[in-house]
């Protein structure tokens, strides 16, 4: 396999996971920094229920989808009724304690050292089959009478609540949707790298992967899978920057902030609608000039 | 039997007494106007009424129904609309949208199918562009379905406002200084609007306005507030006759 084969596989599972942070950080407002735990829960459930416990795959990655869901519901439900800033609270203390939990468990989890042996299932090809499902899924989702409410919550949650939306069930519905499908490209993740550790879930990726949304832009899917393409195959791509990632990210998230700061493409979204209109935009732009 | 009951409610916000017994009795068809100076405690009636906080006292009920101590969401889903006095519009939603989040609640299909495209999604979501356009043209803003509210002038974003609480289907609708930012002409074709609702959909209507001239003109019935108090509700001619309104109120506006 190729290095770049590799790159893409990784930015796609990287696709889905922003996607589920998306609808929680993008259309809701609410900022998650534990949401990489939902990701572990989600690989190491599957890998431990297929490697130590011989579980056929189509059960496995459901099972870690299920828990991670469950557990959500446990984590959400004291936060969505609070103020919205306080779901960042909650969601780092639970995801540092997952993290520590992983690390303690050693029988099970393998603890520090990681869990090994979980067989490589995912390719290219099932990444991508994935990140399309999981960007048509969420695609849906924005246009339909939860997403609508998710952004009014974003937007008013006092308003929101004056047109009896209500706010605490809608903000659970975004919440779940996102842990489930962050907890599927978990599953993705340990099967693809086939090696799992506590260290790869703390709270530095979640805190990255909100940023890819900010970049790419609060109200746009559009934006933030362009995002995740340019922040996490840029450092791939320019190996020798590797060590200066958190720089790079910094740089670029000051870029945004000062010169855009409703991201890369604010709420734009490329639907056939908006393409056709690019293509016109192109069409006139390309007329040979002086024949008027 | 009346609409909307409010029944002695109370409201303070630490030594701000903002709410010292107010009473409304509203029926079918009728504009209730509510007047007083800055700070008399309007706006926080109407937020006591909607359910944003709980009376400290009293009563309010909507159709015959307690709803003092329901949530804002349900007490909304019972019939009660309203708008803000400082608009308070989706952002982020097109204009449509913005009325469709006000039929979202009643649509009926669930999280399936809001991710999957079920055919009953398609149904309802078909069923709400109607009513909701039904809406937007009543407000005359029919033809701007697909603008960001952002992009709109006061006067449109305002009478948006108006069609988001219409779609709420409500019993009763509190406006709160719709007119207020408006030009001389918006405010005339507001008049005529509020009118219209009131003939055609036959609710009850809370109007607070600073603008003497419109709320005298369209209410049936006027309640003065001042530090909290009423101190004169009746006709127009009544409460522009009473002396301890002159001035407290129109004595002032005049000088
Ligand atoms: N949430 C709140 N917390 C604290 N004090 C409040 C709150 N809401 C209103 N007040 C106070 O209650 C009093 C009445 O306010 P309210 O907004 O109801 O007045 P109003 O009659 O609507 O005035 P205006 O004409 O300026 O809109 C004011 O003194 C205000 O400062
Ligand atoms: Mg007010």
């Amino acid at each position: 396999m190729t290095l770049y084969t590799h790159i893409l596989t990784q930015i796609l599972i990287s696709v889905v996971s922003v996607a589920g942070v998306f609808v929680l950080t993008g259309m809701t407002g609410m900022f998650s920094l534990g949401q990489a735990a939902f990701m572990a829960i989600g690989a190491y459930t599957s890998g431990i229920l297929v490697t130590k416990l011989s579980a056929p795959i189509y059960l496995a990655w459901p099972a870690g989808v299920v828990l991670a869901v469950a557990v959500g519901f446990i984590v959400g439900l004291p936060t969505v009724r609070l103020r919205r800033d306080y779901i960042s609270l909650v969601t780092l203390g639970f995801g540092e304690a997952i993290t520590a939990l992983l690390n303690r468990t050693t029988a099970l989890t393998g603890g520090a050292s990681g869990l090994t042996g979980i067989p490589k299932v995912t390719t290219l090809w099932s990444a991508l089959v994935s990140a399309v499902l999981v960007i048509t899924l969420i695609s849906l989702f924005k246009n339909s009478k939860y997403g609508r409410q998710c952004i009014a919550v974003r937007s008013d949650e006092l308003a929101a609540k004056s047109m009896g939306i209500n706010v605490p069930k809608v903000k659970m519905i975004a919440f779940l949707i996102s842990v489930a499908v962050t907890a599927y490209g978990g599953c993705l993740y340990a099967f693809y790298t086939a090696y799992v550790d506590p260290s790869l879930f703390g709270w530095k990726k979640s805190a990255e992967w909100v940023i890819m949304v900010f970049f790419g832009g609060v109200n746009s899917l559009t934006g933030s899978v362009l995002s995740t393409f340019v922040l996490s195959g840029l450092p791939e791509v320019l190996r020798f920057l590797q060590n200066y990632r958190a720089i790079i990210y910094a740089v670029l998230v000051l870029l945004i902030i000062n010169f855009k700061p409703a991201g890369l493409l604010g709420e734009w979204e490329l639907t056939p609608r908006n393409l056709r209109r690019i293509i016109a935009r192109g069409r006139r732009v390309q007329q040979p000039k002086g024949v008027n | 039997m009346a609409l909307l009951k409010v029944e002695h409610i109370y409201k303070s916000f630490g030594g701000v007494k903002a709410i010292q017994d107010f009473s409304i009795e509203a029926n079918r068809g009728e504009i209730h106007g509510i007047i007083g100076p800055n700070g008399a405690g309007k706006t926080t009636i109407f937020n006591v009424i909607s359910g944003i906080y709980p009376a400290d006292e009293g009563k309010v009920l909507l159709d015959g129904k307690d709803i003092t101590r329901m949530e804002q969401h349900l007490i909304s889903r019972e019939g009660m609309g309203r708008t803000f006095q400082n608009i308070r519009l989706f952002k982020g939603l097109s204009v449509l949208d913005n009325t469709m989040c006000a039929f979202d609640p009643r649509s009926r299909y669930g999280v399936p199918g809001s991710l999957l495209p079920l055919p009953k999604r398609y149904a309802e979501e078909k069923r709400g562009r109607e009513i909701c356009m039904g809406y937007l043209k009543m407000v005359g803003l029919e033809s701007y379905a697909q603008e960001k509210p952002e992009n709109m002038s006061y006067g449109y974003r305002r009478r948006l406002e108006i069609a988001r609480a219409l779609t709420c289907e409500p019993k009763v609708l509190l406006l709160d200084e719709p007119a207020a930012g408006l030009n001389p002409v918006e405010v005339g074709e507001l008049t005529e609007l509020i009118l219209r609702l009131s003939r055609e959909l036959g609710f009850a209507i809370l109007l607070i306005e600073h603008r003497l001239e419109l709320v005298m003109n369209i209410s049936q019935i006027i309640h003065v507030q001042n530090f909290g108090k009423t101190i004169a509700s009746g006709t127009p001619g009544q409460v522009r006759s009473d002396p301890g309104v002159i001035e407290a109120y129109l004595g002032k506006e005049e000088c």
